[in-house]
């Protein structure tokens, strides 16, 4: 039994669990009828219908294609909190797509109020401010200028009631 | 006549892919440059040399013009091929090639810089019986302001001239609210900018953006291939392209495409070029711009006419004549193209990286794929963000529209958000079907074009899926005596 999650929707949790030597997979207590045809090609009859999807995994993580969209599944390990689903920790500000770092306003140790302007990024010609998601003192400013970074990076990290 | 026997292409992806095939079936040696950044491209299996290019960030290579030449010195090339984007609309690029001794796939310095200044186009286009948008600019003569701006025709925008984003402009609908329009306009331009200098032009309510294909030769010939409808577009930016213009009356189509044939003879022109224009609801056209070069879009154009726009830029860079005369030059059907792109339509068309996992591309009559990536591919931010251009064609709209759907939904590329599910939701869309396309149809659409919700059942079945792809860590068969020592390590 195993805990997957969408992506998107990272706190609603789903049971799934494989059944070896049936084509069927329970999931939340139901059971689909699905199998493997190899090549990253994947049939499910719903409905009575015989869906064709597609799904390749890289570590933790699936994704899977159905009639021209795709998801990003996640497998939880009760061990590890994923990025996604253990949300971002309060304080931290990540970057909404990939970019680069146009200017720091602040600097590491100072005292921010919430909605602070910390740095200003760029992405595809957009350029953002970044601000402080809470009061406190910011302890995390990993990037300097000119620096790129991915979706999902930590750019800032302000911790409340620490002492400056 | 120089003939063309070795060609450099100075661009990367599906383009430089595009540009290798005809090359190869011209019997001309092909030579692509590569990056530390972007070494997965398919033009570099499919070229007969590839030739390392350097610059950080990466995209800068492709813009080193003496870096470029270099590689294609070395490698023995005798021409260059600018692509899209890039390079391809810089005189000083052009220039510098011919004086290399090479031979530029493209029109003259002299072309690109006539048309690279939006006013010396607008003011050659003017000077040639080619409608621009109507104007009026205080400063000619401050007197006569207010009339010249009411024979600019309504609706009109009075705007500063010093300004921008959307600060001190008024739309006027009507003559009788011009005089407080230009009083108000004034006032807030001075506030904002400090300098209440107006001008007035005219409004082109849901516009349609509307392209011709043109071609000319070395030898004066200058033939139109057609219209091509770009509105479709988020943030400025093409999404999906068709032709024929759907709904487009006849007699219209035909004065556009003989003014983008006469502006183009007008400039010499050599080579591919594109005149885009604005169509108003009322059936009027203005030329925005000229560009010279190969566009993006230009497969819409191949599928209808059955020809190779690239075999006939090669050609007439070789200095032949054009191989067809206008009158030679036939439609047939209707093509649609969609950009692929590494983005989330649904948060905002917010760029996404990440790696092709796994790709799997359309089959079928009517079908073309121009694909710029190959399967383990990095995505990364470093360059522009179309991973591929799908492409149907049909007998008719509709049936191309339903090609184009059915080839969408059997694409596969996975491991980077890609804009698959949006482009589906406007194919389908009522409004794109009936051909109610203008540049405001996304926006105007917004709400329509949010994705489904899944089904409870629907999403079993994905997560079923997942589940089935995921190696089950539970399911390691170990052989007797080692499971029997259970959990123990040396």
């Amino acid at each position: 039994m195993n805990t997957y999650c969408f992506r998107d929707t990272p706190h609603e949790r789903h049971r799934v669990q494989r059944e070896p030597g049936t084509d069927r997979v329970r999931v939340d207590a139901a059971a689909v009828d699905v199998r493997a045809e190899g090549g990253g090609r994947f049939v499910a009859i719903v409905d009575g219908r015989s869906e064709r999807l597609h799904a390749v995994a890289h570590g933790h993580e699936v994704y899977v294609h159905w009639r021209g969209r795709a998801w990003r599944i996640e497998r939880l390990d009760p061990t590890r909190s994923s990025a996604a689903a253990g949300g971002s920790a309060a304080g931290a500000s990540c970057a909404p797509m990939p970019g680069v770092v146009v200017s720091l306003q602040t600097a590491l140790g100072r005292h921010v109020a919430e909605g602070d302007a910390l740095l200003v990024i760029e992405s595809m010609k957009l350029q953002t401010t970044i601000a402080a998601a809470c009061d406190g003192v910011l302890t995390e400013l990993p990037l300097g200028v000119g620096q790129t970074f991915q979706r999902g990076a930590v750019l800032a990290r302000v911790t409340a009631g620490a002492p400056p | 006549m120089t003939p063309i026997r070795k060609l450099f292409i100075a661009n990367r992806a599906e383009i430089a892919l595009r540009i290798v095939r005809t090359a190869r079936r011209l019997g001309i040696a092909s030579v692509v440059p590569w990056h530390a950044h972007d070494r997965h491209g398919p033009a570099l299996q499919d070229a007969d040399h590839a030739v390392q290019i350097f610059g950080d960030p990466p995209a800068s290579a492709w813009l080193d013009i003496a870096g470029l030449i270099r590689a294609a010195l070395d490698a023995g090339c005798d021409s260059i091929h600018p692509g899209y984007g890039f390079l391809s609309e810089n005189a000083a690029f052009a220039r510098a090639v011919v004086e290399a001794g090479l031979n530029f796939v493209g029109p003259s310095a002299e072309a690109i810089e006539l048309m690279g200044d939006k006013i010396s186009a607008r003011r050659f286009a003017l000077a040639h019986d080619v409608p621009v948008t109507p104007s009026a600019d205080e400063a000619d003569d401050p007197r006569t302001f207010a009339d010249r701006a009411r024979a600019v025709g309504f609706p009109l925008l009075i705007k500063g001239a010093a300004g921008g984003g959307g600060k001190g402009m008024q739309i006027v609908r009507d003559a009788s609210r011009l005089a407080g329009a230009i009083a108000t306009a004034r006032s807030e331009s001075e506030r904002y900018f400090g300098d209440g200098r107006l001008f007035a032009e005219r409004f082109v309510e849901r516009p349609r953006h509307i392209e011709v294909q043109v071609f000319g030769d070395a030898h004066g010939n200058v033939v139109h291939l057609g219209e091509r409808e770009c509105s479709i577009q988020r943030r400025f930016q093409k999404l999906i392209e068709e032709t024929p213009a759907p709904g487009l009356d006849a007699a219209l189509r035909e004065r556009i495409c003989d003014a983008a044939v006469r502006l183009a003879r007008a400039a010499r022109y050599v080579n591919a070029g594109t005149v885009e224009c604005i169509v108003s609801p009322a059936g009027e056209f203005f030329f925005l711009e000229m560009n010279t070069r190969l566009q993006v879009e230009h497969p819409v154009t191949e599928m209808t006419t059955g020809l190779d726009l690239v075999e006939l830029q090669m050609r007439v860079a070789q200095g032949e004549p054009l191989p067809l005369r206008q009158a030679d030059v036939r439609w047939h059907g209707h093509a649609i193209e969609c950009r692929l792109l590494a983005e989330d339509a649904d948060a905002g068309f917010v760029p996404d990286t990440g790696r092709v996992r796994l790709l799997r591309v359309p089959r079928g009559p009517g079908v073309r794929l121009d694909i710029g990536v190959t399967e383990g591919a990095p995505i990364a931010a470093d360059f522009d963000s179309m991973l591929a251009k799908l492409v149907a064609h049909g007998a008719t709209r509709a049936l191309a529209i339903s090609r184009l759907r059915e080839a969408l939904a059997d694409t596969v590329l996975l491991g980077v958000t890609v804009n698959a599910g949006f482009l589906a939701r406007v194919l389908e869309h009522p409004a794109f079907v009936r051909g109610e396309t203008d540049t405001g149809f996304i926006e105007r659409h917004r709400d329509d074009l949010q994705p489904e919700r899944l089904s409870e059942g629907e999403q079993r079945m994905l997560l079923a899926v997942a589940a089935l792809a995921l190696p089950d860590p539970a399911a390691r068969p170990l052989a007797a005596p080692y499971a029997a020592i259970g959990a123990w390590r040396n």
